[in-house]
């Protein structure tokens, strides 16, 4: 099972869990009505595309509403604590929250009694957490982008918001160094995904796959069209692909859906997530080797 | 459906509110637990002392939230310091991208994009924090002189950096226009 958990923008919905389903321009989770807007919507909505694609089972979900206070944050954090070990995902993906340096630890010591433990995956201020609190190397993939690799490569700051101003510039000239550092100070996953104007895949500090093309520079622009990587880079995590495996089809699958989209600045990631089925038909079974027929695989 | 069993919340948030006196500490910690933030009173390190011996722990990402109660509740204070030693300075550079009808502005983790012409916010992009998600659906397609601040209606240090980016956009803007 894919477990995706992370707060959502719909005011007062309680924490919940539950399959998700597609319902038009929306998710649907226990009868809650999502958006495929930047954030945890847009890493669900690109989850489910894939697990479509491939015949998977859907993600589960863990969601709870909050706008920033904080609430929702903890009680999904407190329920995984509570209740991972029964889940027993085989991925466990975590997404927009208040980042918790505390809760994300008694999280990690939950996952470690897990008869079987999860591929663990942090995007967004869940990364932040676990990198304040010094427990990168608890989890096994990271998706910054190039402001957050900075980030983890600052070996004092709890927020990118609180880098050092010389990495902050060398975000824009030199991912390889940051890349470098954030291993150095024990800021990184075993596998980091670098996103940004060329993705960077990278494995116990080796760079093994640089990513460009397509180029669609717009996308950076857009909100959440970061978090559709997050979210296919678990999905293809949950069809049992190496996390460096998933990380580059995810990648690719973006740029590729960018394209597709023909955006400008202005665009919505729900237009970029409503190409990937195309990009998936025309293109998964060419760059993975896997290839599916009508739901059957090849 | 109750899933849960409530807990006491935690506070291991790496800052630290620091205070002149006392007295402005006990009373922060009272106002700030009303608000139903996780603080509590500590002795800051040597480091960071400022004036009294008491400083209240707190979650720095919600700094400008914290410091938006305290504001509103008249509790004064020296200033919000992040407890790690060697941590910089808050982030205070911007970075534009120019998309032909559109400019992008990043500060620090975010970004927002604005068109030329008309001053319209079109997309914001970036950070991780629950209230982002919010700030992008309320100020994507207003006017940058007309949207609401990030650090107003914002709780967390993403919301700061799109404030910052959003003061950005709104000098770029202006200066264009004149």
């Amino acid at each position: 099972m894919l477990l995706i958990a992370g707060t959502v923008l719909v005011k007062d919905m309680p924490l919940t869990i539950g399959e998700v389903k597609a319902d038009r321009e929306l998710l649907m989770v226990n009868g809650y009505r999502i958006p495929c807007a930047q954030g945890t919507g847009a890493m669900v909505s690109a989850a489910l595309a894939t697990t479509e694609h491939l015949g998977l089972e859907p993600p589960h979900v863990l969601l709870a509403g909050d706008t920033g206070r904080g609430s929702g944050s903890r009680d999904i954090y407190e329920y995984l604590i509570e209740n991972v070990v029964g889940l027993s995902p085989t991925v466990l993906a975590l997404h927009y929250c208040l980042p918790d340096m505390a809760l994300t630890g008694k999280l990690c010591e939950a996952v470690a009694r897990c008869a079987r433990r999860p591929v663990m995956i942090a995007d967004a201020a869940s990364m932040y957490a676990a990198k304040a609190a010094g427990l990168a190397r608890e989890f096994d993939i990271f998706t910054p982008d190039s402001s957050e690799i900075a980030f983890l490569a600052d070996p004092d700051a709890t927020h990118p918001a609180y880098i050092a101003r010389h990495l902050f510039d060398t975000a824009v000239a030199d991912i390889p160094k940051l890349v470098s550092a954030a291993y150095k100070c024990k800021g990184a996953t075993r596998l980091l995904l670098v996103k940004g104007a060329t993705d960077y895949i990278v494995h116990d500090g080796k760079i093994i796959e640089t990513i460009s093309e397509p180029d669609v520079p717009a996308l950076e622009a857009i909100g959440g069209t970061g978090d559709t990587i997050t979210g296919m880079v678990s999905a293809f995590a949950s069809a049992e692909l190496e996390p460096h495996e998933a990380a580059i089809l995810a990648a690719r699958a973006n740029r590729m859906a960018g394209k597709y989209a023909e955006p400008t600045p202005a665009t919505r990631v729900g237009v970029v997530v409503r190409q990937l089925p195309a990009v998936y038909r025309n293109h998964l079974c060419h760059w993975s080797g896997v290839c599916y027929s009508e739901g059957v695989q090849q | 459906m109750s899933l849960l069993k409530r807990r006491k919340p935690s506070f291991e948030g790496g800052g630290l509110v620091l205070f002149m006196d006392v007295g402005d500490a006990m009373r922060a910690e009272k106002v700030l637990k009303s608000a139903r933030y996780a603080v509590k009173l500590v002795a800051p390190p040597p480091e960071l002392r400022r004036g009294c011996d008491l400083a209240v722990a707190i979650n720095l990402v919600e700094q400008p939230g914290i410091e938006r109660v305290l504001g509103d509740k008249e509790t004064p204070y020296v200033q919000v310091a992040p407890l790690k030693a060697g941590t910089s300075d808050l982030l205070d550079i911007v970075k534009t991208t120019d998309f032909s009808d559109w400019t992008m502005v990043k500060a620090g983790n975010m970004k927002l994009t604005f068109e030329k012409d008309s001053g319209i916010i079109v997309n914001t992009s970036g950070g991780g924090c629950p209230d982002i998600p919010h700030l992008h659906a309320e100020l994507v397609g207003k006017r940058l002189d007309q949207a609401p601040r990030p650090k107003d209606i914002g709780f967390t240090l993403c919301a700061l950096m799109l404030d910052l980016a959003l003061e950005e956009s709104l000098n770029l803007w202006q200066g264009d226009e004149k």
